[in-house]
């Protein structure tokens, strides 16, 4: 059976790059941004804690 | 199961970074032996200015311990006893402590020595003063009207 073609559109038939929904990349960095915040107030107060014993 | 790439990545990370922690404090409380300031030693309240060492707070010099000082604490609603005391630079000091009512806070600001004082327990720690200078001792614990005006101090002297 024949199909309509109603919808296409010769102008995004060029494909433009865009990133695949399931990327992670934004997800990977503000894990990674978290751990920092938390590995780094973790450090600092027991340093402050060694450094005043 | 199927895991992205990333996924194994940031719980390796997550993982990693949790040992990391519980080994320092392991080691801490394992190796060095830190323990919480208030360890299994009891107390009744309501006999607590009869009974040897609360009731000679202050400072006392002890011989064949680890420490060479033995310092006193009694704190009740809204005080501690003794409401100032000295102490010679460098002198290590085990701080006990214990309160007579209700849940207190002693806390040497600028210092290690921070505990909470329960009825019915002694609260104990050890500290090496190491620097002069006027030392204030208050209560983090909120424990009535009194509450902000809780104080001692504690003066380090060469």
């Amino acid at each position: 059976m024949a199909k309509t073609e109603l919808n296409r559109n010769t102008e995004t038939e060029t494909e433009i790059e865009v990133e695949d929904s399931s990327s992670l990349k934004g997800t990977l960095a503000s894990v990674f941004l978290l751990g920092f915040i938390l590995i780094v107030t973790w450090v600092s107060v027991y340093s402050l804690f060694l450094d005043r014993s | 199961m199927h895991l992205h790439k990333f996924e194994k990545i940031w719980l390796i990370f997550g993982i990693g970074s949790l040992l990391v922690f519980l080994t320092v404090l392991g080691v801490s409380a394992f190796y060095l032996g830190n323990q919480p300031p208030s360890c299994l030693a009891t107390i009744d309240p309501e006999k607590v200015d009869t009974q040897a060492p609360f009731n000679e707070p202050g400072l006392k010099k002890v011989e064949g311990k680890e420490w060479e000082y033995e310092l006193v604490f009694v704190a009740s609603a809204f005080n501690y006893t003794p409401g100032e005391v000295q102490i010679p630079k460098g002198a290590k000091v085990k701080v006990i402590a214990t309160t007579k009512d209700v849940i207190h806070g002693f806390e040497v600001a600028g210092t290690n020595v921070n505990m909470m004082l329960e009825p019915g327990y002694i609260s104990e720690l050890v500290y090496t003063f190491n620097k002069t200078g006027e030392f204030l001792v208050l209560c983090n614990e909120y424990c009535g009207v009194g509450h902000h005006m809780m104080t001692s101090k504690i003066e380090v002297v060469e």
